[in-house]
C-alpha cells in the first residue's frame, strides 16, 4: 500500500515535470537593461597561433633528459616498491595464518 | 635521546593536541578486500592524484594569468612563450584535466557495474554524482579562460543550452554568462567559478564522499557480502598504499610524457563580433551530449527538438542520480536491466563521441 | 676490515632506497616549479630613445625615461654632456628625484642623498646610483647597461 502511494507521487511529479517543459514560456528575462554596445577592444594583430615548443636546443635537450630521468626513477621506484610489497604481503600472510591457528 | 625516541616524542606532542592517533589507528586497521573486481579500487585515488596536480599547476598558472577580456589570451601567450617552462605547466594542467575526468567516468562505471551503490552506500553515490557535475563544470569553465575563438564559441553554445530548461532556463543562462551574451563579464565570472567557487564545492563534496567511504568501508561485489568464507583482505597501510603508489607513479609518468609531447596550442584572441569559426566543439567529455543535441531535428511534431533532447537528457540524469534507490533489488531482473544500461551508456558514449568527430 | 654486524637492517636499507629515490624524484619536480615561479628579471640590455626629445634640455636638468620596468634619469650637465642613471635608490628600491637647486639626488623614503654624480653622500643608501652608458648615434639616443656591447 505504501509503495503504491510513493509510486503514484513519483509518477505525478514526473508528469508535472514533463508538462512544465511545454508551458508557455513566460519571458522572465524581460527586464534586460539595454546595455550600450560594449566597445569591443580591437585586439592588435597578434600571431595567428602559438604552438608551444622548447625555446632552444638547450631547453629541449634538458626536457628530454628530464623525461628520461623521470622514467628511470619511476622504474627504480616500482622495482623497490615491488620488493616492499612482497615483504609486507609475506608479513601479512604470516600474521593471517597465525591468527587462524589460534 | 635517540632519533627514534625524538621522533616518537614529537609525534606524541602533536597527538596530545590534535588527537590524530585515532585517524592513524583507523588507517592502520583499515582493510581492503581482494577479489576479482579489486582493480577498480584504484580509480578513486587516481582521481585524487590528478586533482592534486590540477590544484598545484593551477596555483602556478594563476600567478601569470590575467582574467580580463583584453589580457586573457595575451597572458596565456606569455605563459607559453616568456615564462620559463610555462608551456609545460599549462600542458600538464590541460592533460591532467582530461585524465581526471576520464578516471571519473571509469570510476563511475565501475561502481555502476559492480552495484557498489547499494545499501548503505547510496549517499556515497549521490555525492559522487555531484562530484561528477562539479568536475565537468570545472572543465567547462577552464576551457573558456584562454579566450580564443574556439573556446568562446563552445562557451556560447554551452551556456545557451540551459535556456531550454523550463521556468529557470533563461535565468540560468544569464547567471552563467553575467548577462544576455557572452562577454568579458562572462570570462571574469567563469574565472571566479573555476578558481574559487567550484573548488570550494569540490572540497566539501570530497570531504563528504571520502568520509562516507571510510565509515562504510569498501564494498564487496554482489553476492560476496554474505559469503560464508572470509574474503581475503589486505591492510590499507602499508600493503594497499604501496600498490597505489605504483599506480600513481605510472600515471604521473604517462601524464608528463603526454604533456611534453602533445602540448595544447593557443589560437588567437577571440573576436566577439566575428562569425563562429568552423569546427567548434567542446572538450571531448561533452562531445557525446553535443552530438545528441545535434541529431535531434529542429522540430518533432510541435515540440522544439532541442527542448526534447534536453528533456530526455535531464530525465536520464535524474534516473542516474537516484540509481541506488531505483536499483534496490540488484540481484533480480531489474538489477540486470540496470547493469545492461551501463553497457548501453558506454556504447552510446563512444558512438556519439566518434560520430561527432567525423 | 670486516664488520661483525651490519650498520643497518635489510628493511632499513630498502626503506632508505625508497625514500631516497622518492626524494630525488620530488626534487627533480621542484626544479621546473621554481623556474616557473621565479621568472628571470626583465631588464633590457639597451634602450633606444629619440634624441630630439632630449636635445633641448636645460643644463642641470633631468628627464625620466623607461629602463625596463624601472625609471631612468637622464641628466644634462653644465658642459652639455649627459649622464644616465637608474633612478632607483640603492637602499630599498624607492624612486629618487633630482633637486636642481641643491644639485643632489634625494630619496624621500628614508632621507637618502646622492650628489650630482650619483655618489651616495648622506642617509642609508649603501652604494652610488647605478650608471648607464650613453651613446648618441645620429637621431638615436642609446642607453646601455654597463658591460653590454
Amino acid at each position: 500500500m505504501m509503495l503504491r502511494g510513493k509510486r503514484n507521487s513519483a509518477l505525478f511529479l514526473m508528469v508535472f515535470f514533463l508538462l512544465s517543459f511545454f508551458v508557455l514560456k513566460v519571458d522572465f528575462a524581460q527586464q534586460v537593461v539595454q546595455e550600450e554596445q560594449n566597445k569591443v577592444p580591437q585586439a592588435e594583430e597578434n600571431a595567428e597561433k602559438i604552438v608551444p615548443s622548447p625555446a632552444n636546443i638547450k631547453e629541449s635537450t634538458g626536457i628530454y633528459i628530464f623525461l628520461a630521468w623521470i622514467w628511470i626513477a619511476i622504474f627504480v621506484l616500482i622495482y623497490i616498491l615491488r620488493l616492499k610489497i612482497k615483504e609486507v604481503d609475506r608479513l601479512n600472510n604470516l600474521r593471517f595464518l597465525s591468527v587462524e591457528k589460534k | 635521546m635517540s632519533k627514534r625516541n625524538a621522533k616518537a616524542g614529537i609525534q606524541s606532542w602533536f597527538d596530545e593536541r590534535f588527537g590524530l592517533s585515532t585517524i592513524t589507528k583507523f588507517l592502520r586497521e583499515k582493510k581492503i578486500p581482494q577479489h576479482r573486481h579489486s582493480l577498480w579500487y584504484y580509480t578513486g585515488s587516481a582521481i585524487l592524484l590528478f586533482f592534486a596536480i590540477q590544484v598545484i599547476t593551477g596555483f602556478m598558472l594563476i600567478f601569470y594569468y590575467n582574467p580580463t577580456l583584453e589580457e586573457a589570451n595575451k597572458s596565456v601567450g606569455r605563459i607559453m612563450t616568456e615564462v620559463p617552462l610555462g608551456w609545460i605547466i599549462r600542458s600538464i594542467h590541460s592533460w591532467a584535466a582530461s585524465f581526471m575526468i576520464a578516471f571519473v567516468f571509469i570510476h563511475l562505471l565501475s561502481i555502476w557495474l559492480t552495484k557498489s551503490y547499494r545499501e548503505p552506500r547510496e549517499l556515497t553515490w549521490m555525492s559522487g554524482v555531484f562530484l561528477l557535475c562539479v568536475s565537468l563544470a570545472l572543465g567547462f569553465t577552464g576551457y573558456l579562460l584562454p579566450w580564443d575563438d574556439l573556446s568562446l564559441s563552445a562557451t556560447k553554445v554551452g551556456t545557451d543550452i540551459p535556456r531550454s530548461i523550463p521556468v529557470v532556463g533563461a535565468w540560468v543562462t544569464r547567471l552563467l554568462r553575467g548577462g544576455e551574451d557572452v562577454t568579458g563579464d562572462t570570462l571574469t565570472r567563469f574565472f571566479g567559478f573555476h578558481v574559487c567557487i567550484l573548488p570550494v564545492f569540490i572540497f566539501i563534496l570530497l570531504a563528504v564522499h571520502i568520509y562516507l567511504v571510510q565509515k562504510l568501508g569498501m564494498s564487496l561485489p554482489l553476492g560476496d557480502d554474505n559469503k560464508k568464507e572470509k574474503i581475503k583482505e589486505l591492510p590499507f597501510w602499508p600493503n594497499f598504499v604501496y600498490r597505489e603508489s605504483v599506480v600513481w607513479l605510472l600515471l604521473l609518468g604517462i601524464l608528463f610524457t603526454v604533456a611534453i609531447f602533445l602540448p595544447p596550442s593557443l589560437e588567437k584572441a577571440a573576436d566577439l563580433m566575428a562569425p563562429a569559426p568552423e569546427g567548434i566543439r567542446p572538450e571531448w567529455y561533452f562531445l557525446f551530449l553535443f552530438q545528441t543535441l545535434k541529431i535531434f531535428p529542429a522540430k518533432i511534431l510541435f515540440i522544439n527538438g532541442d527542448t526534447l533532447a534536453i528533456l530526455l537528457i535531464s530525465m536520464a540524469f535524474i534516473f542516474f542520480f537516484f540509481l541506488p534507490l531505483i536499483d534496490n533489488k540488484p540481484a533480480e531482473k531489474r538489477g540486470k536491466v540496470i547493469t545492461l544500461m551501463a553497457y548501453v551508456f558506454i556504447v552510446f558514449f563512444v558512438v556519439m563521441t566518434v560520430w561527432s568527430l567525423l | 676490515m670486516k664488520l661483525e654486524h651490519s650498520l643497518f637492517t635489510r628493511r632499513q636499507f630498502l626503506n632508505g632506497l625508497l625514500g631516497g629515490w622518492l626524494g630525488a624524484l620530488m626534487a627533480s619536480f621542484l626544479y621546473p616549479v621554481m623556474k616557473f615561479v621565479f621568472p628571470p628579471t626583465r631588464e633590457p640590455d639597451q634602450v633606444i630613445l629619440s634624441f630630439s626629445d632630449f636635445k633641448d634640455m636645460e643644463p642641470n636638468s633631468v628627464k625620466i625615461f623607461s629602463w625596463g620596468s624601472k625609471p631612468g634619469i637622464l641628466k644634462k650637465e653644465d658642459d652639455g654632456s649627459y649622464l644616465a642613471f637608474v633612478a632607483v635608490c640603492t637602499h630599498l628600491d624607492c624612486n629618487v628625484a633630482y633637486l636642481p637647486d641643491q644639485r643632489k639626488f634625494f630619496c624621500a623614503c628614508h632621507d637618502g642623498w646622492y650628489d650630482e654624480n650619483g655618489t651616495n653622500i648622506g642617509g642609508p643608501p649603501p652604494r652610488p646610483l647605478r650608471r648607464l652608458i650613453i651613446v648618441i648615434e645620429g637621431e638615436d639616443l642609446i642607453i646601455k647597461r654597463e658591460g653590454v656591447k
